[in-house]
């Protein structure tokens, strides 16, 4: 099917009298949809921005499939997202185009055995493909000018291998192949709630007034690390427990639900992170409250929502993930991230994914062969009508068409849509409800690092939010840092501060890239990738690679950054404020976009404690909790800076407050670079956790793998909170203390807590308010779905 | 709480509405007439990548000691070893799942992998993408349209583009890791089982089994001389009695 | 027959555009038979102005190189480029042609639930339609339609814009046309009014609503007569036009540029050049206006085109101004959008139109 396909649309320009102005044409006027399919879009951004301006090639991003000729995919295609590809595909006139940058959408790169994801060259005739993880702008262009060229008629290869041949003639005879890295306990011991003796005088109060107040509820009380309690419950008290944190110990959120699937002892655990924002001292505090429920098909759980509003979309995920019923949330009717033709309960460990292999062998495909969706081609039983229908909420319509109100589709592809799909519900200009429908980019990262080795998560970790990637990595890393107490040297620590805060100051500029283009104005977007760039050069310079640099592991970073990078970081402290003075100028201060946001999409900071949300946004609303300061982790207990809060809670709040925040990491940055270069040089990686390979502590370069191959964390739950650009990233990794792959690893991203905030916040304000709170908040897609 | 900002959004009046006003259209009116143009014109010109900046993956076949590090490492499974003639294993790299992220590298103990700076290139085929080890030793070529290359300069007041007629190189001089000499022991000879996991699994022939006439046993041997630390035989052992020691000179 | 052809011959000869540039050539081309008549037509002042300037070719030629000079221009205020590998050494100045050449070819898709006619025909009518207010509004003095109500008639015609805009919204029948639709259909008033009211406010000044004298009579241009009618007079138009910050019911990122969304191929490619058409329009009443049309230090060689060529460069100059507006600021919403059509502006219409009563009555 693809190769006619493809053939039909060269032929298509070669045709005809006027083919050669129809080439010239077509050529020069390549306009990519602007259909953003996963995190390669950043890349896309950067292309399209005034660091590369793809507009030179006469390539203009466009956001309406009717009227553009060329889709460059980004990234993966999840089975929820194939749909939605080729319906944009069929949208397009002739000829059309169709480039897939970014591995994931080649063979699945990092989730190429993931439960969700498919191939795109299955779905739609591709023409091109451009290799990265991400990919480079420059790749990005290539792959446009390498259409140009077969649009010329010119069959071009943009790389040439030249061979060589392998010396030959060896005296051995036949090999046993090396058997997976991967050590499995057969049987593992999952237990969450593992006492461990810390120096922790406020968590004995704690756990003695716990006691006190849950008098004949609880079955154990441990303290498992410093700021982390357990508390098991039976299933029959879970709710008066709940009920009684939440009114006498006024934890006020959740920060994670979870589930955890045994199928040996068939049960499942259930818990639920708590804190609290009201209460000063219980801040840092994290409450795992967890109990066992029985293995059945559908099994039963009373949801907390009507305690904590905010584990509701987490409910409603983990009813996805493992098939557990929360009564009582009103999301159980149908799937919230998956996609229909996604397997039932992936999460479930008797569900089991591809198995990696490490040599070639014949006949073994090199990725397993991932049927695409079922209605790819046009299946007959289907007719012409319901072909590619997207799911339309037909309840959703009628009850609105009752009350007079107009219901519109919007998104994924959508030029101020991102990822997300979102029913609005209108009456008039007012919004009256928006129905989230998430999951386009759920590549199932918790799966996935449940079959990996503990260093091969690094990677995985980062990819959800490749715009604010130290900070992710940094995350996960300090959850196995914490479980294997390792200290990290200075250096270390100070460097590991510098990234995080460029990467919180690049995520800020993405947002304000974005924000601009929502509002209809090109220069913010260009202005603030003009810095950008500049927070990425600094990045490669450092690690290599722009965007996905996993460069921080356990006990330190991969190597010590020279001087010259230092000095080019201090510059850029000085340097950055002639452009954002620009940048402020033009968009920030610019009355017009004061208007739109100010009293706009306002959250209180009740509504924000009971929706849940994380980070500047929180701060915006009046919350003084900034994990940083929190819980100072790294070197910000060190440095001079402020966190910033606001009352106003609007859109205007949260931009400001954010705008402030990245001044005040410019400080940092300044604060630490300059405390770096008066260090003496010295490892950068913890000689503990090096054992015999110590002279790689400046450079793990050569001894990765033999370090921190066969990573076993002690038995337990390691629970790790980061504060990220967007807001808390929480990282629980469970480990069986037998295999050095993780038992279970759970993902909460700002971006996904944040989602509730930006339906709740948007209602009952105008259409086009919607952007405005969608852009506030730094929704970034991928980073919701995981 | 201490050291927290509060930021509030000032109230506008007229005058600072026509003020931002005059502040948006001045910004822009004076970057019409001085831009400062941020563009790399790719690919007329390219951007100068540094020298530690993860490309496409290069192999030595002389520095590797088949070690397998490298495809246990990858994230994403893009290494798969093959045979070659010589019977030892050697990477091959699937770009069509490679991220990029240099495990394999920082793995490789012998430092037979190294990086480039390609990154720019566009494949017709997924198939394609699939390179074997003869095609990692030599350095491909790219179609290259390029005739200058940018540097980003950054100095304490702005960014500035460095442009330099020549053209920047794709290849630079591996840095090779620092030695630690490891060798492969057996801790327990008494629970050994004499299984031949480890000589089947040796790649340079370090591991090899004596047949002892008078006993009728098999004696397992490592010779410490052949022995490149590759730590195979130590993963494979089936009663988990070898162990990876640090050479004492 | 002859006397017929002679009679017209006179009219067209009493009414001749004089380029003295051009004059040797067309004494050479006299010799050939019949030329004089192709001759004379071309240079028939009303047949000028349609086909050549303001009208076909140099209206045709703004919509082919406008467009660049505006992604160039807003390019450099972006710290970008802008197009430029097409011909690269006079910068992509030929992009639109790619652009219209691509749109030319490709597949014009009707979709099912189009109004399937109205749907094809709505694009090509608006095209010619919003050719007619050209007619009236001169350049120089050249102007093919010279009436006393000149500023009227192409005040009605603007009028009409709109419109065709919403047809082009109801023969889409998509959601997103229609949000576009009603939301142009509110704009449209808010910005009518105000607009209208600007455009009197001149004719009292002037005393008179022919284009023609309105342009030759300003020894003082307008706009330092009567700012703040000029300034009225410029917001309106962005408004009319949907510039930013009044990109209201096109909002490409909100509802997928509205009316537009479902139009592909050469459909498209007409409405894509239909707001340049709008800008070419609205920048070349605000110059005859308020800029003082073609006034200008005459050229000697260029004869009557002297005029037609400084109203070209004027009229230029407020288009770019007009659309550079987008690099400039975001979008209103649509509430903010009328509701500075309706309050502020409207105030400063009315102010504008005291400032002209008064000015009147002194001078």
């Amino acid at each position: 099917m693809e190769e006619e396909e493809k053939d039909r649309n060269i032929r298509n320009v070669h045709s005809g009298i006027l083919s050669p102005l129809r080439r010239w044409g077509t050529k020069w006027s390549l306009w990519p949809c602007h259909f953003l399919t996963s995190c390669c879009g950043v890349e896309l951004a950067h292309a399209g921005a005034c660091g590369f301006d793809m507009e030179r090639l006469g390539t203009l991003n466009m956001g309406i499939s009717r009227q553009t000729n060329f889709i460059i995919v980004e990234g993966t295609i999840t089975r929820k997202m194939a749909r939605a590809l080729r319906i944009v595909w069929e949208q397009m006139p002739e000829p059309r185009f169709v480039n897939v940058i970014g591995a994931c959408g080649q063979r699945g790169g990092i989730f190429w055995n993931s439960y969700n994801v498919t191939y795109p060259w299955k779905i739609v005739p591709v023409d091109f493909f451009i290799p990265g993880c991400p990919i480079t702008p420059e790749g990005l262009i290539r792959g446009v000018r390498a259409i140009q060229e077969k649009i010329d008629g010119k069959d071009i290869t943009t790389i040439k291998f030249k061979k060589v041949e392998l010396p030959s003639g060896g005296e051995l005879e036949e090999r046993m192949v090396p058997t997976t890295p991967k050590l499995l306990a057969p049987t593992p011991e999952v237990k969450i709630d593992v006492k461990k003796s810390v120096d922790w005088a406020f968590g004995n109060e704690l756990k003695g007034r716990l006691k006190r107040e849950l008098e004949g509820l609880y079955e154990s009380i441990t303290i498992t690390d410093t700021n982390r309690i357990a508390i098991r419950a039976t299933q029959e008290k879970f709710m008066d427990v709940a009920q009684r944190l939440s009114d006498i110990m006024k934890m006020d959120h959740v920060k994670n639900v979870n589930v955890i699937d045994v199928p040996h002892e068939r049960k499942y655990i259930v818990e639920y992170m708590v804190s609290s924002y009201s209460v000063d001292e219980l801040m840092p505090v994290i409450t795992t409250v967890f109990t066992e429920i029985r293995r059945e098909a559908e099994p039963e759980f009373p949801s907390l929502t009507s305690l904590w509003e905010s584990a509701n979309y987490s409910e409603r995920e983990m009813h996805d993930f493992f098939g557990v019923r929360f009564e009582g949330n009103e999301g159980m009717k149908g799937k919230f991230l998956l996609a229909p033709d996604t397997p039932e309960t992936p999460l479930r460990k008797d569900f089991k994914i591809e198995e990696e292999r490490y040599v070639i062998e014949e006949g073994v495909p090199l990725t397993p062969p991932i049927d695409p969706p079922q209605y790819i081609p046009h299946p007959s039983s289907v007719s012409e009508e319901e072909y590619l229908k997207m799911p339309a909420y037909e309840d959703v319509v009628e009850e609105a068409e009752k009350n007079d109100e107009f219901v519109a589709f919007i998104g994924p592809h959508h030029a101020g849509s991102g990822h997300l799909r979102w029913v609005m519900r209108m009456k008039g200009d007012v919004i009256v409800d928006v129905i989230p429908d998430p999951g386009y980019v759920h590549r199932g990262i918790e799966k996935l690092a449940e079959n990996r080795l503990y260093i091969q998560n690094i990677p995985l970790a980062e990819r959800p939010n490749i715009t604010d990637c130290i900070n992710m990595n940094l995350g996960y890393v300090r959850a196995i840092e914490d479980a294997l107490g390792t200290e990290v040297p200075e250096r270390a620590k100070y460097m590991r501060t510098i990234m995080a805060e460029l990467s919180r100051i690049g995520a800020f500029f993405y947002d304000m890239g974005i924000f601009p283009l929502f509002m209809g104005h090109s220069s913010g977007f260009m202005y603030s990738f003009a810095i950008r760039e500049m927070v990425l050069e600094l990045i490669v310079r450092m690690t290599g690679s722009r965007c996905t640099p996993s460069f921080i592991i356990p006990g330190g970073i991969r190597r010590d950054i020279p001087d010259d990078v230092l000095d080019l970081t201090r510059n850029f402290t000085t340097a950055i404020n002639k452009r954002l003075k620009k940048f402020e100028n033009i968009f920030v201060n610019n009355p017009v976009l004061i208007s739109r946001m100010k009293d706009v999409g306002v959250l209180t900071r009740e509504e924000a404690i009971k929706f849940g949300i994380v980070g500047p946004f929180l701060r915006a609303s009046g919350v003084e909790y900034d994990v940083r300061k929190v819980a100072p982790y790294e070197v910000y207990d060190k440095l001079d800076w402020e966190a910033t809060t606001g009352d106003a809670g609007d859109c205007l709040g949260r931009i400001f407050g954010r705008l402030e925040e990245i001044k005040q990491s410019v400080r940092i940055v300044k604060q630490a670079v300059d405390a770096v270069r008066e260090m003496p040089r010295g490892n950068v990686i913890s000689e503990e956790i090096l054992g015999d390979y110590k002279e790689a502590s400046g450079d793990i370069k050569g001894y990765l793998y033999n370090v921190y191959g066969n990573l076993v964390l002690p038995k337990g739950e390691w629970t790790s909170v980061t504060e990220s650009a967007r807001g808390t990233v929480l990282y629980s990794i469970i480990s069986d203390g037998e295999s050095n792959v993780p038992y279970r690893v759970r993902v909460i991203t700002p971006c996904w807590m944040n989602l509730r905030g930006i339906i709740e916040a948007s209602k009952g304000g105008r259409v086009a308010d919607f952007w405005t709170v969608y852009a506030s908040f730094g929704y970034f897609p991928p980073e919701a779905d995981r | 709480m201490s050291g927290m900002k509060k930021v509030v959004a000032p109230e506008y009046n007229l005058s600072d509405k026509i003020k931002t006003h005059a502040y948006a259209i001045g910004t822009a009116m004076e970057e019409s007439v001085y831009p400062h143009t941020a563009t790399v014109l790719y690919p007329r010109e390219k951007k100068k990548m540094p020298d530690n900046f993860r490309g496409y993956i290069l192999f030595d076949p002389d520095k590797c000691i088949s070690c397998f590090n490298c495809s246990f490492v990858c994230p994403a499974n893009a290494i798969r070893m093959k045979e070659a003639p010589n019977n030892r294993y050697y990477p091959t790299i699937d770009y069509g799942k490679c991220i990029f992220c240099h495990f394999c590298i920082d793995s490789c103990s012998g430092g037979a992998l190294r990086t480039t700076k390609i990154h720019d290139v566009a494949y017709k085929d997924v198939d394609e993408m699939f390179t074997s080890t003869e095609e990692m030793i030599e350095p491909p070529e790219i179609i290259r349209e390029d005739k200058k290359s940018v540097e980003y300069v950054i100095d304490e007041t702005d960014l500035h583009l460095k442009r330099k007629k020549e053209r920047d190189g794709l290849f630079v001089e591996a840095v090779p890791p620092v030695e630690i000499p490891m060798v492969s022991q057996c801790v327990d000879r008494g629970s050994c089982l004499a299984c031949k996991i480890c000589e089947r699994v040796c790649e340079s022939g370090a591991a090899s089994s004596v047949v002892e006439e008078a006993t009728m046993t098999v004696k397992m041997a490592i010779d410490a001389e052949k022995c490149t630390g590759c730590g195979l035989c130590v993963k494979e052992c089936s009663m988990q009695i070898l162990r990876l020691v640090r050479v004492r000179k | 027959m002859m006397e017929m052809i002679n009679g017209l011959m006179n009219t067209m000869l009493s009414n001749q555009v004089s380029i003295p540039l051009i004059e040797p050539m067309l004494d050479m081309l006299q010799g050939i038979p019949m030329m004089g008549y192709m001759i004379a037509l071309v240079l028939w002042k009303p047949f000028f102005a349609i086909v050549i300037c303001p009208g076909l070719t140099v209206g045709g030629v703004s919509l082919l190189f406008f467009p660049w000079i505006e992604r160039k221009l807003c390019a450099r205020i972006q710290w970008r480029v802008g197009p430029h590998e097409i011909v690269w050494w006079l910068g992509g100045v030929i992009q639109i042609l790619a652009d219209t050449l691509r749109f030319l070819f490709q597949e014009v898709i009707v979709h099912k639930d189009a109004h399937k006619r109205y749907f094809l025909q709505f694009p090509f009518l608006t095209f010619i339609a919003f050719l007619l207010p050209l007619l009236f509004i001169p350049a120089g003095n050249i102007v093919a339609i010279k009436t006393p109500y000149g500023l009227q008639i192409v005040l009605l015609l603007l009028c009409l814009f709109p419109l065709f805009v919403m047809g082009l919204g109801w023969a889409s029948n998509s959601r997103f046309a229609y949000i576009g639709t009603v939301r142009e259909a509110f704009v449209y008033f808010a910005e009518e009014v105000p607009f209208i009211i600007a455009a009197l406010a001149m004719i009292i000044l002037y005393k008179t609503s022919d284009l023609t004298l309105m342009a030759s009579e300003q020894c003082i241009p307008g706009i330092i007569l009567n700012p703040i009618a000029a300034l009225t007079f410029f917001i309106a138009a962005a408004m009319a036009t949907s510039r930013m910050p009044f990109e209201i019911a096109e909002s490409d990122q909100e509802l997928c540029a509205g009316p537009h969304v479902e139009y592909s191929g050469i459909a498209f490619g007409l409405i894509y050049v239909l707001c340049y058409e709008k800008g070419y329009i609205i920048s070349g009443l605000m110059t005859v206006l308020f800029l003082g049309g073609g006034a200008g230090p005459a050229i000697p060689y260029l004869g009557d085109l002297s005029g037609a060529f400084w109203f070209i460069l004027k009229t230029y100059f407020v288009m770019t101004t007009l659309f550079v507006l987008r690099t400039i600021y975001p979008r209103y919403r649509l509430d903010q959008g009328l509701k500075i059509g309706w309050s502020p502006m409207l105030i400063m219409a009315l102010i504008a139109l005291a400032v002209s009563l008064v000015e009147v009555a002194v001078i």
